[in-house]
């Protein structure tokens, strides 16, 4: 049996799919919304790596490798903002006791 | 070819397994720990398709830095995770299934590659090394700095942005504690650093 | 090749470096917040006048496309960044936040919106949207030791960063099945054959970009963001990264996907006219004017978005020109809120501007003048951009899709009249502050370019933007 491209795209499909299921499932746990991010773009970049070999064009690799960067500071940057949010409310549940009406 | 085989269906099953897990483990410290295992196991997929130096970078990036990052917030934050549970339940047969239906259509989609679109004219099999000479690290570094050097710079001004962003959301000076001051220190010279004084016997400087 | 290169990123160039530079004088002397703020603005003017003269043409490779249309929404967004320093760093520093950082960010957002806009490539838009929107994160949640704003930052990064989630899973589609990610090759890929892969791509990105402009039904972060994130800075990101945002939606569908005109029309359609109704009911019910003010810019993007969906030359003009007029009466509005407030307290509600007129007549003015802008009234600036989009659509043929915008338009009506009415006929309710001064000259400025100056501005802005326009690759 061959492994082709598209048994690349599906694991890489599945992987998507959790991930946003994973956002909407945990609604108020931001950290594993967080980490739901971070397998959509991991989904990403198995597709863009599957598609490079497949191709044989290096493009979609040096896509994946700036996916991957800026995953790292959007992970910074979405961590930073959960800290404050912790610091002002010693929670970190959004829907809860949201100051703000829906 | 079945090595292969082999290896492709055990990783894409850990991956897709450990994936899971991460969604729906009840403490988000195991969360982590799924979500190292998915990277590890995605990394796996990265060396199959011959893309080793990515291969490498999603471990040392992902593994190294994300996921430490993660461990080391979850534990810093004095959460009850047993409560940011609830609902759960409640959302997930719905979700589970919207999830399902929009996982089989995507993976139909995918399907399609192989008979339709740019994939179709390219009849490279897989992990045949990019049908480049050069190997997949030398590779990336010949086309980076020249030809994406816009990008590279550009992703520079992100990884900035967040290092900005994280500093001053986070960054907070106690009161009361004494730090160094560079300026002051450079900006010292022998007049303002020393001062000759002519005690008188027995007297001392008297400050 | 890469000096004849970097002759077409000077406006990119100037902004880096001055970034850095601000950066290093704010790290050496922190106090200086006046300083750095006065050298970024002075570095955006630069970079507006670099974009208005650079040469036209496209650099690395095809990556950064300098034409008409480039030149002249970078000039749009870095005056609109401009304006937001003066209008956000005294806010920040009456509530004790000093940094120098705001400027900076506010420059490097720029300088990703100015990406956005001149993306030929799906990595430089992918590169672009996340250094512009990892900025206004920060910006959002800036007010660390707010409650409101933190939260306002929490959500608008998780519902940011799931947008672009599916931007690059559209992207990482699109370039697999046309084999590159420059838009040039994938217009000839999409010209080639019908493919139901780069479609199912293309659905994607249009999701991701959705949420970026907040138009329904990917909108449900805008209230609360708005409501929670500081006024002013409600004032920078209702404004320009809704047209970086709109000219990277152009730019997707025209240079990239002009053959497959005929799909996408119907899906900004649907997705226009979901804008404008949810913006025109859900509004009428709300009384916090930020809240308000935030379902009168989903509706606003509904029609921004029937302009695109017009999908010819003219409609991207449409476009153009209703974002840049919305732009000025955005960036008003939330100046005029900047400006007010009652014993050191924000005013926010309809109730608070009660008998306004009488407490603060050049801001009561103001408001009155952006409502009626927003209303669409004519002279008002906000009547010639509606008036262009409804053109472009009724030549497009879109009749029944521009008769619901117009319905719309009239639902919306009855909550600009209420402010209004709220304002002049209401009995006051108390006394409030002396507005700070840069925040009421802002507000009265553009005030003043929505009434009377507009009707001069638009004699350069019509063949400004319809040069602008025919840069992108539709009829």
């Amino acid at each position: 049996m061959i492994i082709g491209l598209a048994h690349y795209l599906a694991v890489a499909a599945i992987l998507f799919t959790i991930g946003v299921f994973g956002i909407f499932v945990n609604r108020k746990n931001i950290i594993v919304i967080l980490m739901s991010i971070e397998l959509i773009l991991l989904a990403v970049n198995i597709n863009l790596v599957a598609f490079s070999a497949y191709l044989g064009n290096v493009t979609g690799q040096i896509f994946a490798m700036f996916v991957l960067t800026v995953a790292a500071a959007e992970a910074a940057v979405g961590l930073a903002i959960l800290v404050t949010f912790f610091r002002n409310r010693g929670d970190i549940s959004v829907d809860d006791a949201s100051m703000m009406k829906g | 070819m079945a090595l292969q085989a082999i290896a492709f269906y055990v990783m894409a099953a850990v991956t897709v397994i450990a994936g899971f897990c991460v969604v729906s483990a009840r403490n988000p410290v195991h969360s982590v720990l799924w979500l190292i295992l998915t990277f590890f196991s995605a990394a796996g997929l990265f060396v199959l398709m011959g893309a080793e130096f990515l291969a490498m970078l999603l471990v040392v990036v992902y593994v190294g830095a994300v996921a430490v990052l993660f461990l080391f917030v979850v534990m810093m934050l004095d959460v009850d995770f047993a409560a940011l549970r609830q609902g759960f339940a409640q959302y997930m047969p719905l979700g589970l299934l919207i999830a399902v239906f929009l996982a089989a259509e995507m993976v139909l989609v995918a399907s399609t590659v192989a008979t339709k679109g740019a994939a179709a004219h390219n009849d490279t099999p897989m992990a045949s090394g990019f049908g480049m000479d050069a190997p997949n690290a030398e590779a990336i570094g010949r086309v980076l700095y020249t030809d994406y050097v816009y990008f590279f710079q550009a992703s520079g001004l992100v990884l900035l942005v967040a290092m900005i962003g994280a500093i001053v959301l986070t960054l907070r000076h106690k009161p009361g504690v004494r730090r160094q001051v560079v300026m002051d220190q450079v900006l010292r010279s022998p007049k303002t650093g020393m001062k000759i004084a002519n005690p008188k016997p027995g007297e001392g400087i008297g400050e | 090749m890469i000096s004849a290169d970097l002759a077409h990123a000077y406006p990119e160039l100037i902004l880096a470096i001055g970034a850095l530079a601000l950066l290093v004088a704010g790290a050496f002397a922190p106090k200086q917040t006046t300083l750095v703020g006065g050298g970024a603005v002075v570095l955006l003017l630069v970079a507006a006048f670099a974009a208005a003269t650079q040469p036209l043409g496209v650099a690395f490779s095809g990556a950064l496309v300098t034409d008409a249309a480039a030149a002249f929404s970078k000039v749009a967004i870095y005056l609109a960044s401009a304006v937001a320093i003066p209008l956000g760093q005294p806010w920040f520093e009456r509530r004790g936040v000093k940094t120098f950082e705001f400027p900076v960010l506010i420059v490097l957002a720029a300088l990703g919106m100015g990406m956005m806009a001149s993306s030929g490539d799906l990595i430089s838009l992918y590169v672009g949207v996340e250094l512009h929107s990892l900025a206004l994160y920060v910006l959002a949640a800036m007010h660390r030791d707010n409650a409101k704003a933190s939260e306002a930052g929490l959500k608008y990064f998780v519902l940011g960063a799931l947008s672009s989630g599916l931007l690059l899973y559209g992207s990482s589609l699109i370039y697999g099945f046309a084999g590159s990610t420059l838009y040039s090759d994938i217009a000839v890929a999409a010209g080639q054959q019908a493919n139901t892969g780069l479609l199912f791509g293309l659905i994607f990105v249009i999701c991701g970009l959705a949420f970026k402009v907040s138009a329904a039904p990917f909108h449900m972060w805008t209230p609360d963001v708005y409501e929670g994130a500081p006024t002013p800075v409600v004032a920078f990101f209702a404004a320009a990264p809704k047209l970086a945002a709109m000219v990277l939606f152009a730019r997707v569908l025209g240079d990239a996907f002009p053959a497959a005109a005929g799909q996408w029309q119907q899906v900004l359609v649907v997705i226009a006219l979901a804008s404008v109704a949810v913006g025109a009911f859900a509004g009428l019910v709300q009384s916090n004017l930020k809240r308000l003010w935030a379902y009168s810019s989903i509706a606003n993007v509904g029609y921004a978005v029937l302009g695109l969906a017009s999908g010819t030359s003219e409609g991207v003009q449409a476009m153009l020109m209703f974002m840049v007029l919305y732009m000025i009466d955005v960036t008003g509005f939330f100046a005029c809120l900047t400006a007010l407030s009652r014993q050191g307290r924000s005013m926010e509600t309809i109730e608070d501007m009660a008998g306004l007129i009488k407490e603060r007549p050049a801001l009561a003015l103001a408001m009155t003048v952006f409502a009626l802008s927003a209303l669409g009234l004519p002279p008002f600036s906000g009547f010639w951009a509606k008036f262009y989009v409804f053109k472009a659509a009724l030549d497009a043929g879109l009749w029944g899709p521009a008769v619901i915008g117009l319905v719309g338009s009239v639902v919306a009506a009855f909550y600009y009249l209420r402010l209004i009415k709220a304002m002049w006929f209401d009995s006051s309710a108390g006394a409030t502050d002396r507005p700070p001064v840069e925040a009421k000259t802002v507000a009265v400025g553009l005030a003043l370019f929505a009434f009377p100056l507009v009707l001069v501005a638009l004699t350069w802005l019509d063949p400004a933007v319809a040069k602008a326009a025919h840069a992108f690759g539709l009829a």
